[in-house]
């Protein structure tokens, strides 16, 4: 440490996180022009699923003009990201509704689905990988990594279906799917809750199986390395227990990669894991988006594209004013 | 070339892992010639559906040109009786064509009476074979763009790597999706698409390792030599970034078979006759509560080819770095 003061320290963090945060707008531009030709690139017409088979050539017309695609590609590119920047994503073709309150309400769902998905397989990931590291090549090792190993193959989809086989269909304990129960407006609000709980529960346990298992082997391997660095032994030697030792300096260390892992796991979770969605009936962003993909929605299809760069973007963001919180170096490193 | 000699020479120490990816190999290539019946093989869609893993079955043609798929057959005086489709059955004997012959189905049988070993086996290689070649197209662009940028240096590799940052920020399986469903899917179109969303990590990657290895002695010899910058790649740089490209490779290879599965089973991979474990997976989701074995099975599949591939990619990882991971 410096002799400079807190508050220098703050305004370094604070001036780092500013040029990151404009680094972000030409990504974010690229990612939404990128989408942007993408979409026009397809072939066919996006409306031949809206139209009935005997419908005419001039009611397709209609249609084009009302939704506005005969004007030439640049304008409408123009108008497009005009109102991207007003945060007007365009009206959905298929629900015929803003875009973007369509993606708000389904993230707001998904969040429902991710925020705890994310905190527990977190939570569960590093309990483990501590546990592990710590018991080096002991029995709580050599399960714990054997099992890690092996959950962590099973993608969230495949494990969802044996998942729900024994315990929704043959067990009966949880629903096969939806987000509530049909009456769960008429419950009181304790009911209403453990109802949310039950129909959250196999579609989190199917996301955070194969991620907490990741996590724990991860953090296994940091932890390790950070206590073969000689972090412990530096810090035995001055006096500290064995304990505090490994906890506070072993892990510390060993957090700074993981921050990263975050950075990546985030805007996968928020973003919906489409498969669960889908599986699970879940109205979030996931499925919104698979839906508008299926029903060639151009204008939603467009919205989540952009809604889920700026995720991965917000996320990488997050890491990295995480990582420079953390660790001095990194922020050295930026600057 | 004589390090990889070497190295392969360890990976075969390295028994299991050796075994397990000898074993993933031979079964993507042998998958059509082990399978015991056709993938799309439909006798008898009533009879043969969903029978259970393990099922000793007959086949029976009848004069009425219709092949029965039935168990627990028994000769009775008069001809023969049988279970079929959940119901004990009899069929005079002269109803009969020809001798009944065996059909075994080892894991059982999907919803349409199709043999899930076989289809399985299909399956396998097709995802392993498409998820090489995704990568195999991933190594070249990712090798081109990231030599590029760092060889040239400058206004050229900022601008290289601002733009793998672009497609970086938008999601893979979204992309995925998005241009399978525009683009009627097929194989082609699943391989193009995969393989331009897989380059991004790997540029990045080869960018790095082209920038530490452009002041080394064996690239300033070359371009005094008076190398081109293609041979340079191809003949130096190559061969001194293989092991880092390899373990690389490898973890997208099991990437790669989570994402094409994935995108089958939700219904826009390639269509059949192509076979894909996400399409068997999502035959077994409509048939969940009558059979457990069409949802588990494939899954079960999929996620041991991910473990051989990753481990794999471990293996390959510790031999060029063995102190750091142990």
């Amino acid at each position: 440490m410096t002799g400079s003061g807190p508050s220098v320290e703050y305004s370094r963090v604070i001036g780092f996180a500013g040029r990151r945060l404009l680094s972000a707008i030409p990504l974010l531009w690229g990612a939404a022009t990128l989408a942007f030709i993408l979409v026009e690139l397809a072939p066919g017409d996006p409306f031949d699923r809206l139209r009935e088979p005997g419908v005419s050539v001039r009611t397709a017309t209609r249609l084009h003009e009302a939704f506005g695609t005969t004007r030439p590609f640049v304008v409408r590119y123009i108008d497009w990201l005009e109102g991207l920047i007003r945060g007007d994503l365009g009206t959905s073709w298929s629900y015929r509704q803003p875009a973007a309150g369509l993606i708000r309400d389904a993230a707001l769902n998904t969040l429902i689905l991710a925020g705890p998905a994310l905190a527990l397989q977190f939570a569960i990931g590093l309990i483990a990988g501590i546990a592990a590291a710590r018991s080096r090549g002991g029995l709580t090792d050599r399960c714990i990594s054997l099992l890690a190993s092996a959950l962590y193959s099973i993608p969230s989809y495949c494990l969802a279906l044996p998942l729900t086989w024994f315990l929704a269909v043959r067990l009966g304990w949880l629903p096969v799917s939806q987000m509530r129960s049909i009456d769960a407006a008429a419950l009181p609000v304790l009911a209403r809750l453990f109802d949310a709980a039950r129909h959250l529960a196999l579609p989190c346990l199917a996301l955070v199986t194969p991620s907490a298992a990741g996590i724990a082997l991860y953090v296994r391997d940091q932890m390790r390395t950070a206590i073969d660095r000689g972090f412990v032994s530096a810090a035995r030697s001055r006096g500290l227990g064995h304990r505090q030792a490994e906890l506070r300096h072993a892990l510390r260390v060993s957090l700074l990669p993981v921050t990263a892992l975050f950075s990546v796991a985030l805007p996968g979770i928020l973003g919906g894991n489409v498969a669960i969605e889908v599986l699970f009936a879940w109205p979030g962003l996931g499925r919104l988006a698979y839906q508008a993909i299926l029903a060639r929605d151009l204008p939603l299809i467009l919205g989540c594209t952009c809604f889920w760069s700026l995720l991965v973007v917000a996320g990488g963001l997050a890491a990295d004013l995480l990582a420079a919180a953390i660790d001095p170096r990194a922020r050295e490193a930026q600057t | 070339m004589s390090h990889a000699r070497e190295s392969m020479s360890r990976l075969r120490r390295r028994r299991p892992a050796f075994w397990a990816i000898a074993a993933l190999v031979l079964l993507a290539l042998l998958g059509p010639w082990i399978a015991p019946y056709p993938p799309e093989q439909q006798e008898d869609v009533a009879g043969a559906r969903l029978l259970p893993p393990l099922t000793r079955a007959r086949a029976i043609a009848t004069v009425e040109q219709r092949t029965l798929i039935v168990t627990h057959l028994r000769p009775t005086r008069e001809g023969w009786s049988f279970d079929r489709a959940g119901r004990r059955q009899t069929l005079a004997a002269t109803d009969l064509v020809s001798d009944p012959s065996p059909r075994f189905y080892l894991l059982g049988t999907d919803t349409l009476g199709r043999d899930l070993l076989s289809r399985l086996l299909y399956g396998a290689r097709h995802s392993i074979v498409l998820a090489t070649l995704c990568v195999a197209l991933a190594l070249v662009i990712g090798l081109g763009v990231g030599a590029a940028a760092g060889l040239a240096g400058g206004l050229w590799d900022e601008t290289l790597m601002r733009g793998v940052e672009i497609v970086m920020s938008i999601p893979r399986l979204l992309l995925v999706l998005v241009c399978a469903a525009l683009f009627r899917p097929s194989n082609f179109v699943l391989l193009v698409v995969l393989g331009c969303t897989t380059w991004t990590g790997l540029a990045r990657l080869v960018r790095a390792e082209t920038l530490s290895f452009r002041e080394s002695g064996p690239a300033l010899a070359a371009r005094a030599a008076g190398g081109s910058a293609i041979r340079l790649v191809l003949r130096h740089l190559v061969p001194h970034i293989a092991p880092v490209l390899a373990v690389f490779a490898a973890l997208r290879v099991a990437d790669t078979i989570v994402l094409e599965s994935a995108i089958s089973f939700l219904g826009l991979g390639a269509p059949p006759p192509a076979v894909s474990l996400g399409d068997v997976l999502a035959s077994g989701r409509e048939a969940l509560d009558e059979a457990w074995w069409v949802a588990t099975v494939p899954g079960v599949l999929i996620a041991t080819m991910v473990l051989v591939v990753r481990s794999t990619a471990r293996e390959l990882f510790r031999l060029q770095d063995p102190p750091s991971l142990t």
